[in-house]
């Protein structure tokens, strides 16, 4: 269409929406399947995969609802294929049925969850964080799902690329929590400085094979471990070994049963398997500084209003520091201490009503005056958090 | 895999994909069992490797047989879905895989109308899956509560005084919906498991719904017996036998593989417009620019475009569109902040540069409040047919539309204002407006010149 400037150096700085941005993430982690449906704001995911994932032979297409295209997607995995969807409020409200699925069957899924403002179909093109607890809190048992929350369009990348890391290794569903500005506005982003890592795979019999171990629990069963944290090896269906996969109660072999101790031992091991790793899911950037007396937390979209007003208040003297957390869940427990260690107050800034992250992290913030800046309906400014800051 | 020994004939063949001894969970004469043997013998006549074989279940009855087979894939599902996890693992042994699974589903009526949606997918991918779709006209596993597939005055425990809505003709809305394969038999028919073998080895979506009797919920209260399933089949005007056969569909992964897997990217030539080199930003500081306008007047395309001369101009870039939920009425709004630096919050509360081009985009600043938040370091460029709003903003006033017209009024304003302001350089926003109209541009240059001049002449105070 147009030939390169010759007069000037290449450079990499690319024009691109954060939707279009987990996509090409998730082309980058391996992704091989995408099923999706129609909803702003997460369209844009759907349709750069559309427009990508065939091109470089992996399959995606057009579901006719919600239901189905994560079905498909947990069927594709089942199979062995890296799947992911995206959706936003409404949609997940349909998707959680199969979320529930796939973590109970242990099957890798990354899904792309991005807000909008609720409740019911609330406001299509309007932002919003109000999904927090509700995509955390979908299942029946309240099981950890890891949620990866970036702030902008390069993070979009790189934190896709890390959900399909622990989707396949865990073999649990990872949920990329975005919003309608992070994901639909565009930016500028160095693509050439992008990280060139893909996600790993999911331990497979084969590879654990090469490894030299695991032989002996090959027929063991498709849920099979030993230790109550253990990744049970990966079989696909229509591979070589037998899967008996159920989303009802079982056992380690996939056996529906009611209440057997090895039953219970396995609902445990679906919590206790991320439960164990939990330093591992923990990803933040941390901005501290010595004797600061307030600790802002942010994440999301909200974190780029939280980074300009703590400039600002440093600019005006204070001593101020910031936390933003990339992965709300787990919750990075250790990190959130550690940051509000020598504090007073803690302030969680998020575009929703109630103060939902600061509802569940409040209990790790003994002894500190907690405070939220909460807004719905617009963007929370870098002037509100001000405000906060210095009042 | 090794087969047992006991499936092993001595011909080497697979007498039986059942375990040995298989305890079936079902009452005394149900239906089920007589399907599933006749599911076993239609895979023996097969001799399909049972590893190739993925039998996906969904809630109820019909499901319960994960543990009736030996060496074939179960998949146990949620209720109503298994036709959905089933396509999913089809599309991606077809396309991702060796192509070789048979994926084989079973359902019952109360699974098909609350699935109803994946079996017409299903259908319509024409996926290969074989769907059996075992029609008891009941809800066995809750105790016997009617479904959208129970016929008129039948009596169940949601319809104690008989059935008083007519059921759907599922062969009828799968026929509709282009599945390749569809049969209606009854679960004594002695010809059953050929019908099976007949589906699972054709390659594509194959539905067959056999009419069951439920002795638990539907026989006593119905006074039923096997004879009687033909007669609810004729009065009810469903037709037995094969309904639909045809040779016409391509597989789904067929046509997939014909028309769309490695074929050239759609966007990738997206990127050439970026790739028009790179300069030292010479941008001072950070500038907002706020542009409001009508849907389907290119606010947001025309900003998209500007966002490329400032990437080019080794620029940082922020663009944040906003418009109703809508896509081509009412208010178009996109907000712009250029930036040597990084950019972090990317909203615009009192913006450098409000340019209004229309009564839409001026509706959308007023309701916002926007021009009430302009103080006099903020320029205002307003369409001189727009009621000039209550602000301390320095405002200009132009023949934006009368020079430009609807369609082009966005792009020009913005363009004018950038070079006017020096904010990104004249080259580069020239050459992308050249490249969006594709070196016909003289008309777009000519009216700028125009714009220019009018502004030069004091048109552009208030």
């Amino acid at each position: 269409m147009i030939s390169p400037d010759t007069t000037h150096p290449p450079h990499s700085l690319r024009l691109r929406s954060g939707n279009q941005m987990m996509a090409e993430g998730a082309l980058q982690a391996g992704c091989t399947f995408f099923a999706g449906y129609p909803i702003t704001p997460a369209t844009g995911i759907f349709k750069t995969m559309i427009d990508l994932l065939p091109a470089r032979g992996g399959v995606a297409l057009s579901a006719p609802d919600e239901i189905s295209a994560v079905a498909y997607c947990i069927g594709a995995s089942m199979r062995g294929a890296k799947a992911m969807t995206a959706t936003s409020g409404p949609g997940w409200a349909l998707m959680t049925e199969s979320v529930q699925y796939a973590l109970m069957t242990e099957t890798p899924l990354v899904v792309a969850l991005v807000q909008r403002l609720g409740p019911s179909t609330g406001g299509a093109t309007q932002g919003g964080q109000g999904d927090v607890l509700l995509a955390e809190y979908c299942t029946s048992g309240g099981y950890t799902i890891p949620i990866l929350c970036p702030t902008n369009a390069r993070e979009c990348y790189e934190l896709t690329i890390l959900a399909f890391t622990w989707a396949e290794l865990f073999r649990v569903p990872v949920i990329v929590l975005s919003d309608k500005e992070t994901g639909m506005t565009i930016e500028s982003v160095d693509v050439g400085s992008l990280p060139s890592i893909t996600s790993q795979n999911r331990p497979s019999n084969f590879a654990f094979r090469e490894l030299g171990g695991f032989r002996q629990n090959e027929r063991k069963g498709t849920y099979y471990f030993d230790a109550i944290h253990e990744i049970p090896v990966f079989a696909p269906v229509g591979g070589p070994r037998k899967v008996t996969a159920t989303g009802s109660a079982h056992d380690k072999q996939g056996r529906l049963q009611k209440n057997s101790p090895e039953t219970l031992e396995v609902l445990l091991h679906l919590e206790q398997k991320v439960r164990w790793r939990l330093d591992d899911f923990a990803v933040v950037t941390a901005d501290l500084q010595p004797a600061a007396g307030t600790l802002i937390i942010s994440y999301g979209i909200t974190a780029r209003a939280a980074r300009d007003a703590v400039s600002e208040a440093r600019r005006m003297g204070e001593r101020v520091s910031h936390l933003i957390v990339h992965s709300l869940f787990p919750i990075p427990v250790k990190k959130i201490t550690q940051a509000a260690h020598n504090v007073d107050e803690v302030i969680v800034a998020e575009e929703n009503m109630n103060g939902l992250y600061r509802s569940v992290i409040d209990r790790h913030l003994a002894g500190k005056r907690v405070r939220g800046v909460n807004k719905i309906g617009a963007m929370i400014t870098p002037q509100e958090i001000l405000e906060a800051i210095m009042s | 895999m090794s087969l047992s020994t006991e499936q092993k004939a001595t011909s080497g063949s697979i007498t039986s994909y059942f375990v040995d001894q298989p305890r079936f969970p079902f009452c005394k004469g149900c239906g089920h069992q007589s399907v599933l043997r006749r599911l076993n013998d239609a895979l023996v006549s097969l001799q399909l490797p049972p590893d190739k074989v993925a039998l996906v279940t969904d809630i109820g009855c019909i499901g319960l047989t994960d543990a009736l087979f030996k060496d074939i894939h179960t998949v146990h599902t949620t209720h109503g879905r298994s036709t959905a996890f089933a396509t999913g693992i089809a599309l991606a042994d077809s396309l991702l895989a060796d192509g070789k699974l048979k994926t084989i589903v079973l359902i019952g009526d109360g699974g098909a109308m609350i699935g109803l949606q994946h079996l017409v997918h299903a259908a319509m991918l024409n996926v290969d899956v074989t769907v059996l779709i075992c029609n008891n006209f009941v809800y066995g596993m809750t105790g016997g509560q009617g479904s959208g597939l129970t016929p008129e005055c039948f009596v169940t425990a949601t319809t104690p005084k008989g059935n008083i809505v007519p059921p759907v003709d599922i062969c009828e809305i799968l026929t509709a919906s282009n599945a390749p394969f569809v049969a209606r038999t009854v679960a004594t028919d002695r010809s059953l498991s050929d019908l099976l073998a007949k589906a699972i080895a054709y390659n594509g979506f194959a539905a067959i719904e056999i009419l069951e009797l439920c002795t638990e919920f539907a026989v006593p209260q119905n006074k039923l017996d096997g004879q009687r399933l033909y007669d609810i089949a004729k009065k009810n005007g469903w037709g037995v036998g094969i309904l639909a056969e045809r040779m016409d569909r391509s597989p789904y992964a067929v046509r997939y593989r014909e028309e769309v897997l490695n074929k050239t990217d759609v966007v990738s030539q997206l990127d050439a417009i970026h790739r028009i080199g790179t300069r030292i930003p010479t941008l001072k500081k950070p500038v907002s620019i706020l542009l409001a306008g009508s849907a389907g007047e290119r606010v947001q395309s025309s900003a998209g475009l500007v966002a490329t001369a400032a990437v080019a101009a080794g620029l940082n870039i922020t663009q944040k569109n906003d418009n109703p939920v809508t896509q081509g009425s009412g208010f178009s709004v996109a907000e712009l902040w250029f930036s040597a630096h990084e950019i972090g919050f990317t909203g615009i509360t009192r913006p450098d540069f409000l340019l209004v081009t229309s009564v839409d985009g001026w509706r959308e600043m007023y309701s916002q409040r926007v021009f009430a938040r302009l103080d006099r370091s903020s320029a205002l460029y307003i369409d001189e047919t727009l009621q000039v709003p209550e602000c301390d903003g320095v405002v200009h006033r132009l023949k934006l539309r009368s020079v430009f017209g609807g369609k082009d009024a966005a792009l020009g304003l913005l363009v004018f204002v950038l070079l006017r302001h020096d904010i990104l350089p004249r080259d580069l926003v020239l050459r992308v407006v050249r490249e969006k109209y594709r070196g016909d541009v003289d008309f777009f240059f000519t009216r700028l010149q125009q714009l220019e001049m009018e502004s030069d002449r004091g048109n552009v105070s208030r």
